[in-house]
């Protein structure tokens, strides 16, 4: 791997971060709070160091080998600078600023802030704003980067049929880069708009409006969208946060006009009903086993559902207390997660589709031993490769998830909360069961399964591989 | 699938078992019990229906791989409907509760609904015991000879012959190996009984512990199962044979020839490291957790990982109040199981193996995308279409965990009974976690949720896609 360049990228986006970190410092003068000369600080380091890095590191030509250490590298160094605010205002020690810093950037949404409400609002925007930095990071990465590295089956996203070099992809990701960044900004704006429309502060609207879209989940207020108890603003944040969990490239083909393509698409249509299901299930679950009336129930499974299956991890009620039932639906959303091409994490909706068709493509096979049967999907032929890199990718993260909650079980964890929160953390969800309940934060934690969690959100994140590559010796040689 | 040509060979069958049921008959007779007559009942109705269904006109086209799959997931469906006789017409339980005591016998998983077993008359003790010694014939046949035959599960490895032989063709070398297989059951068998009457345990005891350890099933004659006995002796006796019965019958079948080639199978060394590591790891847990004294740690986890990794299920302490970390580790275990070839069930370490060589290929190719690399197990490669059946194994065996875990909880089952008692059921293990743990038995559970996990034993031990078929039309037409 060419270190050079990847170093040269990084310092790239870290000048982007230190510029953004402009934004806060605006909101802390305007509130007059005396936290702004940290972001003022902040901002110099993390721009000075990128300028630093681009200068001293000279860009060389990029191969697609080098995009796994820009990626893994960029998730790794950048919430490091991202996490320096938390540290300078004296509100966290470094492993929990670094928890909710990656937390932040991967939009999982898991937090080691108790009382978030006494914090100041400079703080809680910045917290909210690299969810939304990393949202856009994502949408990139799921539509044009991991794609062209073939992570996980992803290059059944690519237009062109085989083995694209990065270098001539430059010219395609810009355009489609730039496409992208304008959908994402509109739908922040509309958000933002609406919310306050609802009756919400442009401050929390703004800071909801970043955590839904990217499908993050870091509030304001500690009771998280509870606190409002407004059905309005329940419809809107549910209506983002579904937009922010399907395929961004989806709503481009919406925005050119053709709002039918949401209805060709398998994936999507997949993904609805799965929600339909469990929104169903989960309502008659509270309806009768927690008599509440049915209005009540589903009101509070729709937000609740939608929100762990989008990976956001917003609540509105303390699901932790819901039945085991209602508990294990959404332990499967949040292993199931969202569609390929939107901010959401874990397995992806698309994955689960293609594996269905794999077992019972195994089952037809054994019926007619001497018959081939190929894969479709959209009415596409799907390669092979495809359907190992799926495999492959489920397999790993089945092995990841399963080896990680047997190390935070070591650290002395019930069962529940051990594989909730590897299973919200590696999923990008956020809040867990039992101690790491909606209701409660991280905080408790020791020092290393802190530690593990910061490797299982990269990890879910990244797509698995892309991180695992780096811990391969041969990946280092040039 | 023609259903007139397998019926006959499931007829066949039944009438070999009624014959078998004459050995509870003698017991009966022996102990003068009055359930003499229930078995004469049992072997007349079982031996008239075999025939009526042997006798099924058959046109003499011969067997094709699917009628093999028929004889095989139809048969041990209607072979434990007739073997659950004895217990239903003794009034010893109810119909479903019969039914699936028989199944737990007859897939060697050992989950019971007797809550109370010392009470039972010996004549019904001796075939509880006896159905799972068939079953675990049934099964060493199932997996060294019919499996490989109809290439489930990329079981076709173990496939002597080129690819895609004809059930017709296999008949005399099945006949040859069965036979030898037999020998080595059958000369095990005698040993182990031997052995366990010098420790003291009279003939009827050893006899039926003889025969649940080498078909790795675990049904006990005692309530407190092994722990009853408290005597290292006869724990040492079974740790041996149910090691011995979780490897893969070929390679005891050389060691009688005289070839010791134990160390030269990949699979046998990774069964072997897996059992002692898990050994390792158990005993510091319960050294440091429970016992505070290493002999006993020792002693109890040996037991009980063994027991479990081999998925008999037998148990000398409660080990649902083991701590979480040794708990889930015993879980883990469950789905691992024991070698192909054995009796054992799970996943197989064969298969996990293949499936972390296969992780590994996939993280390699991404650094070098342009290798073509082959998975290899010592010398051999693994070809591409084993592999691809071993990821659909994977993944059915995944899918059936989560929907049949899913089913338990919507019927207000607790998550980790639930979970345990899945992975018990269709890893052929017997006792699980939580209300399904050693101490307690199935026996509370409501009718529905036992009509499920019968349904995970049956899946399980026919590796999941001999019975899935049976749910694709395209199966049933002729």
């Amino acid at each position: 791997m060419r270190v050079r360049s990847v170093l040269h990228i990084l310092g790239q986006l870290l000048q982007i971060v230190g510029l953004s970190m402009i934004i806060p410092l605006l909101w802390g003068l305007y509130y007059r709070e005396t936290e702004s000369w940290i972001f003022i600080f902040c901002i110099l380091i993390t721009f000075l160091f990128g300028t630093f890095l681009k200068l001293v590191f000279e860009m060389e030509d990029i191969r697609l080998i080098e995009g796994f250490g820009v990626v893994s590298l960029c998730w790794i160094i950048i919430p490091i600078f991202g996490a320096l605010p938390f540290i300078l205002s004296g509100e966290l020690n470094f492993i929990d600023a670094y928890f909710e810093s990656i937390s932040g950037f991967t939009t999982t949404g898991a937090s080691v802030i108790n009382n978030v409400e006494i914090l100041p609002k400079c703080i809680l925007f910045w917290r909210s704003f690299t969810h939304w930095l990393g949202g856009i990071g994502i949408v990139v990465l799921a539509l044009i980067i991991l794609p062209a590295l073939s992570v996980g089956g992803r290059q059944i996203f690519l237009s062109e049929p085989s083995g694209p070099k990065l270098d001539k992809l430059k010219p395609q990701v810009r355009e489609v880069g730039k496409i992208i960044y304008s959908i994402y900004i509109f739908f922040t704006a509309t958000q933002i708009i609406l919310l306050v429309l609802a009756g919400m502060s442009l401050f929390d609207a703004s800071c909801h409006s970043f955590a839904a879209l990217a499908t993050g989940g870091f509030s304001t207020k500690n009771a998280s969208i509870g606190f409002y108890n407004s059905p309005l603003i329940e419809g809107i944040i549910i209506l983002f946060m579904f937009l922010g969990a399907t395929s961004f490239s989806l709503h481009y083909s919406a925005f050119k006009g053709k709002f039918k393509a949401y209805l060709k698409d398998s994936e999507f249509l997949l993904y609805v009903s799965i929600l339909g299901i469990a929104i169903l299930t989960v309502t008659l679950d509270l309806t009768y086993n927690l008599h509440e009336n049915i209005l009540l129930s589903f009101r509070h499974a729709i937000f609740n559902i939608i929100s762990i299956s989008s990976t956001t991890g917003y609540a509105t009620t303390d699901f932790n207390l819901w039945p085991d039932f209602s508990r294990m639906v959404l332990l499967l959303l949040m292993l199931v997660g969202g569609c390929a091409g939107g901010t959401a994490g874990a397995i992806k909706v698309i994955r689960i589709l293609l594996l269905f068709k794999i077992g019972l493509r195994e089952i037809y096979r054994i019926i007619h031993p001497n018959a081939f049967f190929s894969i479709k999907l959209n009415g596409k032929k799907i390669s092979e490769d495809v359907l190992q890199g799926v495999s492959g990718f489920y397999i790993f993260y089945m092995v990841t998830f399963a080896l990680c909650s047997l190390l935070m079980l070591i650290f002395g964890n019930d069962f529940i909360t051990s594989i909730s929160s590897v299973a919200a953390t590696i999923g990008g969800v956020g809040p867990g069961f039992n101690l790491v309940g909606p209701m409660t934060t991280y905080s408790f934690l020791p020092s290393i399964p802190k530690i593990i969690l910061c490797f299982c959100m990269l990890t879910g994140r990244l797509e698995v591989f892309t991180l695992f590559v780096l811990f391969s010796p041969s990946y280092w040689k040039e | 699938m023609r259903l007139r040509s397998v019926l006959p060979i499931v007829g066949k069958i039944v009438m070999m078992m009624s014959i078998g049921m004459i050995i509870p008959l003698l017991c009966a007779l022996y102990y003068r019990e009055k359930e003499i007559i229930v078995f004469i009942a049992c072997i007349g109705i079982t031996f008239l229906s075999g025939y009526f269904l042997s006798r099924i006109k058959e046109k003499d086209i011969g067997l094709r791989l699917i009628e093999g799959l028929a004889v095989v997931s139809l048969g041990w469906a209607i072979l434990t409907a007739f073997g659950a006789l004895p217990f239903y017409l003794s009034g010893t339980l109810g119909y479903i509760d019969s039914y699936f005591e028989t199944m737990s016998g007859f897939t060697t998983t050992g989950a019971t609904v007797i809550s109370n077993v010392e009470i039972l008359p010996k004549s019904i003790l001796l075939w509880r015991a006896f159905i799972q010694w068939i079953g675990g014939m049934g099964i060493i046949v199932l997996a060294v000879a019919v499996l490989p035959a109809l290439s489930i599960g990329g079981m076709q490895m173990f496939d002597a012959e080129a690819p895609g032989p004809k059930l017709d063709k296999l008949k005399p070398q099945m006949k040859e190996t069965a036979k030898i297989l037999y020998g080595v059951y059958l000369l095990f068998t005698g040993i182990e009984i031997i052995l366990l009457l010098i420790g003291g345990m009279n003939l009827f005891d050893s006899t039926c512990h003889t025969f649940c350890t080498l078909a790795t099933g675990g049904f006990s004659t005692k309530n407190a199962s092994i722990g009853y006995y408290n005597s290292p002796y006869i724990e040492a006796v079974i740790i041996l044979f149910m090691f011995l019965s979780g490897v893969n019958f070929m390679l005891h079948y050389n060691l009688l020839r005289g070839k010791i080639n134990y160390f030269k199978d990949k699979e046998f060394i990774f069964y072997l490291v897996v059992v002692l590591s898990a050994i390792i790891l158990m005993t510091f847990d319960l050294f440091y957790n429970v016992y505070g004294n290493i002999i006993d740690s020792v002693r109890y986890a040996s037991f009980q990982v063994t027991s479990i990794i081999t998925t008999t299920g037998f148990a000398t302490a409660n080990f649902d109040l083991f701590p979480s970390f040794s708990r889930v580790l015993l879980l883990i275990l469950m789905f691992i199981g024991g070698c192909a070839g054995s009796t054992g069930g799970g996943i197989k370490n064969i298969r996990v193996l293949i499936i972390l060589k296969y992780l590994y290929r996939e993280l390699y190719q991404y650094i070098h995308p342009n290798a073509i690399l082959s998975i290899k197990v010592g010398e051999d490669s693994i070809q591409e279409d084993i592999l691809k059946d071993i990821m659909g194994f994977f993944i059915g065996y995944i899918v059936i965990f989560v929907i049949a875990t899913a089913l338990l909880t919507a019927y207000g089952i607790d998550i980790i009974t639930a979970i345990s008692s899945v992975a018990a059921t269709q890893g052929n293990v017997g006792p699980g976690l939580g209300l399904v743990g050693p101490m307690s038995t199935y026996a509370g559970l409501s009718p529905f949720i036992k009509i499920v996990l019968t349904f995970c034993m049956w899946v399980g031990r026919l590796e999941i896609f001999t019975v899935m078929v049976l749910f694709v039309p395209d199966f049933w037409r002729e």
